[in-house]
């Protein structure tokens, strides 16, 4: 009986299969009628009901642990969004972006993102603009450069976490004996047969050289997108940059890099907070850092620059009140001065809330020391079109591949001729 | 040249179809009895009454899924397929978004829509043309097929309908529906300033096709024209480097008294039974600028500053070739060792006797043979190796790159691998399916060329 | 004579030690820098090959609770036994009907089939995302969605099976349709039977390809690391910044997903012969 049954509703499955299959390839049955885009919520709450649901953080794996806890904290702190779960995915800070813009729909609720990223995930609608309250809160608390670095147009798009996204020099202090200059830190390190480390073909880093040097590189922006850029790499001041550079990269001592766990070699190294720690595990008691050093070409001495740098944190447009609402409190939350300093000591990052930062035990900290004292020679980055981080990128295997090693100071000018048009030609 | 004359003739040959076809649609109509006039309307009306109910029913409930599927879901996409969207996207007083049109659901769901139509229409003529033929034969009096005989057919005359229907489907929803989305998506503006849920995308014409053959400043051309030129490079030395090396280190373990022959083969197929993402990713690292290699060379004092592997673009590219070996020739060495056993021994031996020296024999017996059997093999070798995306990405994700070339794409970057940067780092979908629509260009002429100068192919009874 | 063949055997069998040599090494520092310990040593690059002192620091951080690594591993295997069963019932399908029957439209399909193999597969795969999510098979649902993405066109890769399925000759078919068996018969009672190489080859394929499979799976599992396979997982660890000192731990979990395909493959090495050199010819 039942084996007739079964064989009846297999054929019948074939003779649907037969009607779909007869003509070649085509279909009838097509996949779930249902459509709805736009994830549908509940309905706009009242008062005190925030709704329930999920909320997903995506943070740097290093700090997830300490997020989901934070989170768990500031649920227990308000009963009203008791609500939602929280759930921390470790998305690191690149990835986070790139998702986001892919599907905002599918994305975290609530992510962390390096403040480049900040003009595409704009321009993508993947953040919700903070506004009132919470917007003055954000420019009172903290510190100008992480305001500006999280404000398009004249719009704040997010919360700042750290101010310490900047970069100096960790050093090998029984190998380098003058950290101040350049020439003398690659002479010291080509006699000890290790290496300088710096990510030359990346915009973040090259830019130590042309600020250092002068140049300027900056975009206008509205809330819909770039609307003018300020470039001068097209200078003299341009070339000298670029002629450092060249020289760094012809140095036997040079390898292109920033991250202390691919360098095996390495008596100095360009660098952020991020790798205070492993950067002392490498160099273990000669352990130091300084500021960035000066650099001479034709003659001429140039302080390097270089961009300082902020984390966000970012809440996705929702379509929900109260979900909404429960994400910025929750944002700010992880951005107050009290979790901002719990993660400086958890995780060591530098803090971008005023009152954080005058914490004596940030004050006290060696990598943080030298980001302070590079600071003042930094300019604080603004935000740039993601293109132009290609093309920084191209410079600089440019650079490495040798390709201007022998080039005239006119052929240089033609280089960042291009460059500079390019990057204009991004703002249109 | 023949090919060229049949497509004309095929145009031709189709709308001469259709004429005859409504022609005939028109005189089913005029001779259709009742069941056959109302099944004009009701599918599979006929079918059941003349108690085929398995065919009937099978219509009716095509005929209802589909137009319910149109009526309450396609129609609403289909409607905005010109404009795709006006409807933007929009912040409400309370801070919360309200999203307008998706034209990516517009365009996705209106192509669906549209193949739904047509395929509805395809069966309602099918459903026609039984009706009638069911009338005429109940007319001469013989007996319609019984449902039983239906669906046993189903496990034997029409078993094919049955193995097919699932994976025709499936590769309908999964690889055609795409396909044509994305050939669509080459004529819009999708890119990262026009994604939706948050912003629409529109019709653009042929600029983006414009865009990647110009040659101005933001033109892709030079770039675009290297890459090529890299691809098909790359291709020919990956696709013969490895071919003749792979049948040299098959006939090197094949000579006559060297042992461990399954040893040696074993060793050596290690690269085809460990997955590329850890081979690849591991050696791509070993051969970085502070690498194993590097490392090990200074200490022995070889060199004195690290070789530029990955950053020199002529040493990457070498570099590429030279590890996809590692990769490659263990195929190669797999076939031609299967296939050495296949040469009619006798061969060998007469040349033996004609005093031809080894490299002679090889030349005038083992190379005429396998370059006839493998044709076709190298073919897909090479069209493989125009999209071999795991070797490029895993050792160097096509770096490095360079002031002459736009688009972020790279010195070593294949077509595919670039179309990848451009879809998942760069949301540049307009210019990725521009690009996607080019590999498939270059792989078609380049198949259809060879295609037609293998041996194999001309003279394929002569083989067999 | 006898002479020159012993000098050209030892330079063969030279030859054939470097080229060993050359092939193993990459796998011999895979395994060599696995062993490194994490905590004396370093987990990121360094310039020798020995650890200092063979450890399982990096074995035991996988199987630690500090990473999901076992999950991603599982995850992996799931979707290569899903694929590896419903891939080879498709391709059986689909070469049985393109190899035996004739029916209307066969060549245009074979046709369509090869045309549209032309199309690179990264083209479509952000219209796949969205066909998946609309089903439901993304993020949470990735691995199903994975599954179904591999198996719903694997129909398109019947040449080398069906090329098999050729060489068995029809007669068979014919003397068995007189004995009144039917089609369906013929396929399960007959042509099944005689093609276990092939169809061991089909799975082998089919089982080998999810364990590389870090594009599409990245795409599909974003930010749901439940949903990770060990691909997407383990590249995070040698491209992402945020996993400093994970290289050795890369290199331990990359053995660890070698060693199962490694044994399976060498294991079943001479159906994998038959099924390349049968399918090259055939084309």
């Amino acid at each position: 009986m039942n084996k007739k049954l079964l064989s009846l509703l297999l054929v019948l499955a074939m003779a649907l299969g037969m009607l779909t299959a007869c003509g070649g390839n085509n279909n009838t049955e097509t996949p779930a009628a249902d459509n709805t885009p736009a994830a549908t919520e509940t309905e706009a709450p009242a008062d005190v009901d925030y709704g329930s649901g999920t909320i997903t953080i995506w943070v740097a794996d290093n700090i997830t642990d300490f997020t989901q806890a934070q989170a768990a904290a500031f649920i227990e702190a308000n009963p009203a969004f008791a609500g939602y779960d929280i759930v921390v995915e470790a998305v690191g800070e690149g990835d986070a972006a790139g998702n986001m813009i892919t599907d905002v729909e599918g994305g975290a609720d609530i992510y962390g993102f390096a403040q480049d990223q900040l003009s595409r995930l704009v321009v993508a609608g993947a953040l919700t603009p903070v506004v009132g309250d919470n917007a003055a809160w954000v420019a009172e608390q903290n510190d100008a450069g992480a305001v500006g670095a999280a404000t398009m147009g004249d719009t704040i798009y997010a919360y700042p976490i750290t101010s310490d996204n900047g970069y100096f020099l960790y050093y090998d202090s029984s190998v380098i004996t003058d950290p101040t200059s350049l020439e003398a830190i690659l002479a010291d390190a080509e006699a000890a047969g290790k290496g300088v480390y710096m990510e030359i073909n990346n915009g973040w880093y090259q830019t130590s050289f042309f600020f250092g040097t002068g140049c300027e590189l900056t975009y206008d922006t509205d809330e819909n997108g770039f609307t003018g850029a300020n470039v001068t790499y097209a200078s003299d001041a341009g070339v000298q940059a670029l002629k450092a550079i060249i020289a760094l990269s012809n140095s036997p001592a040079f390898t292109n890099g920033s991250s202390v766990e691919n360098a095996t070699n390495a008596a100095a190294i360009i660098d952020g907070t991020w790798d205070a720690g492993n950067a002392q595990a490498l160099f273990g008691d000669n352990y130091a850092a300084a500021k960035l050093p000066t650099f001479t070409v034709d003659g001429n001495t140039y302080q390097m620059s270089g961009f300082s740098g902020f984390k966000l944190l970012g809440v996705k447009p929702q379509t929900d009140a109260g979900k909404l609402a429960a994400c910025q409190a929750l944002a700010q939350y992880l951005s107050s001065a009290d979790v901002q300093l719990a993660r400086f000591e958890a995780v060591g990052w530098g803090p971008s809330n005023l009152t954080a930062q005058q914490d004596p035990a940030v004050q006290a900290d060696p990598a943080l020391a030298a980001l302070a004292e590079q600071i003042p020679y930094d300019i604080p980055q603004g935000q740039y079109p993601g293109d132009y981080w290609g093309l920084a990128t191209s410079l600089g295997d440019s650079v490495i591949a040798n390709e201007y090693d022998n080039a005239s100071d006119e052929e240089l000018m033609a280089v960042l001729t291009q460059f500079q048009d390019t990057c204009i030609s991004y703002a249109q | 040249m023949e090919e060229k004359k049949s497509v004309a003739a095929k145009i031709g040959g189709f709308f001469k179809w259709i004429g005859t076809d409504l022609k005939e649609i028109g005189r089913t109509f005029v001779k259709g009895d009742v069941l056959t006039k109302i099944s004009f309307i009701i599918m599979g009306f006929g079918q059941i009454v003349r108690k085929q109910f398995a065919r009937g029913i099978a219509f009716l409930a095509a005929e209802a899924a589909a137009l319910y599927f149109i009526f309450s879901f396609g129609a609403n996409y289909l409607k905005d397929i010109v404009t795709l969207g006006t409807h933007g996207r929009g912040f409400n007083p309370d801070g919360t978004v309200s999203y307008g049109d998706n034209s990516f659901f517009i365009l996705l769901y209106g192509i669906l829509t549209i193949v739904v139509i047509l395929a509805l229409l395809f069966l309602w003529r099918v459903n026609l043309r039984q009706n009638m033929d069911a009338q005429e034969r109940l007319a001469e009096g013989k007996r319609l097929p019984t449902n039983r005989q239906d669906l046993f057919s189903l496990l034997d005359e029409n078993f094919d309908k049955t193995l097919m229907a699932l994976p025709v489907l499936g590769i309908f929803v999964f690889t055609v529906l795409p396909i044509i989305f994305m050939i669509c998506v080459a004529f819009t503006n999708y890119d990262k300033n026009h994604q939706p849920p948050s912003a629409l995308f529109t019709w653009v014409g042929v600029d983006n096709f414009k865009n990647l053959v110009s040659f101005g400043t933001e033109g892709f051309g030079p770039t675009f024209f290297t890459v090529l030129l890299w691809t098909l490079i790359w291709a020919f030395f990956a696709t013969f480097l490895t071919y003749f090396l792979g049948m040299a280190i098959a006939m090197l373990i094949n000579k006559k008294g060297i042992r461990f022959k399954k040893l040696w083969r074993t060793i050596l197929v290690m690269t085809i039974a460990v997955p590329q993402f850890v081979s690849l990713l591991y050696v791509g690292k070993m051969f970085a600028a502070d690498g194993l290699v590097n490392a090990y060379l200074m200490k022995w004092g070889w060199i004195s500053s690290a070789i530029p592997f990955w950053t020199n673009p002529m040493l990457a590219r070498i570099m590429i070739i030279l590890i996809n070996l590692w990769i490659g020739i263990p195929y190669t060495m797999l076939i031609v060792t299967g296939l050495l056993m296949n040469i009619p021994a006798e061969l060998y031996e007469s040349a033996r006797i004609d005093g031809a020296n080894a490299f002679q024999t090889f030349r005038s017996i083992t190379l005429p043979y396998m370059l006839f059997v493998t044709g076709p093999f190298l073919l897909t070798q090479f069209t493989g190796n125009l999209n071999n995306f795991n070797v490029i990405f895993l050792l160097n994700q096509g770096k490095p790159q360079a002031m002459n070339l736009t688009g972020n794409a790279g010195y070593t970057d294949l077509l595919v691998t670039w179309l990848y940067k451009m879809t998942v780092n760069d949301t540049n979908y307009r210019m990725a399916a521009v690009i996607g629509i080019m590999v498939f260009i270059v792989t078609a002429v380049v198949s259809l060329v060879v295609y037609n100068l293998l041996p194999s192919v001309k003279d394929e009874e002569g083989f067999q | 004579m006898l002479r020159r063949r012993r000098i050209g055997n030892a330079l063969a069998y030279l030859l054939l030690i470097i080229i060993s040599v050359i092939w193993l090494f990459p796998f011999f520092c895979l395994l060599m820098q696995s062993f490194r310990s994490y905590a004396t040593e370093s987990g990121g690059m360094v310039n020798y090959l020995m650890p200092r002192e063979f450890s399982l620091d990096n074995y035991k951080f996988l199987f630690g609770d500090g990473t999901k690594f076992t999950k991603w591993y599982l995850n992996t295997f799931i979707i290569a036994v899903f694929v590896t069963l419903f891939q080879t019932i498709v391709i059986i399908c689909v070469s049985y009907a393109l190899s035996r029957m004739r029916f209307k439209g066969r060549r245009g399909l074979m046709n369509i089939w090869l045309v549209l193999g032309m199309f690179p597969g990264f083209l479509t795969m952000i219209c796949l995302y969205f066909l998946l999510k609309m089903l439901g098979l993304t993020q949470e649902g990735a691995i199903p969605g994975l599954i179904l993405i591999s198996v719903a066109s694997s129909g398109m890769g019947y040449y080398v099976c069906k090329g098999y399925f050729d060489t068995i000759p029809k007669s068979l078919d014919e003397a068995a349709r007189i004995d009144g068996a039917s089609r369906a018969q013929i396929l399960f009672q007959m042509i099944i039977p005689l093609s276990k190489p092939i169809i061991i080859y089909t799975a082998l394929v089919a089982f080998m390809a999810p364990w590389c499979d870090y594009i599409f799976a990245s795409y599909v599992a974003f930010g749901h690391s439940d949903s990770y396979n060990v691909a997407v997982a383990m590249q995070r660890w040698v491209w992402t910044n945020d996993y400093q000192g994970y290289f050795t731990r890369f290199c331990a979990g990359g053995i660890l997903v070698a060693i199962p395909v490694t044994i399976l493959f060498m294991c079943l090495q001479r159906y994998y012969v038959e099924g390349v050199t049968g399918g090259s010819v055939k084309g």
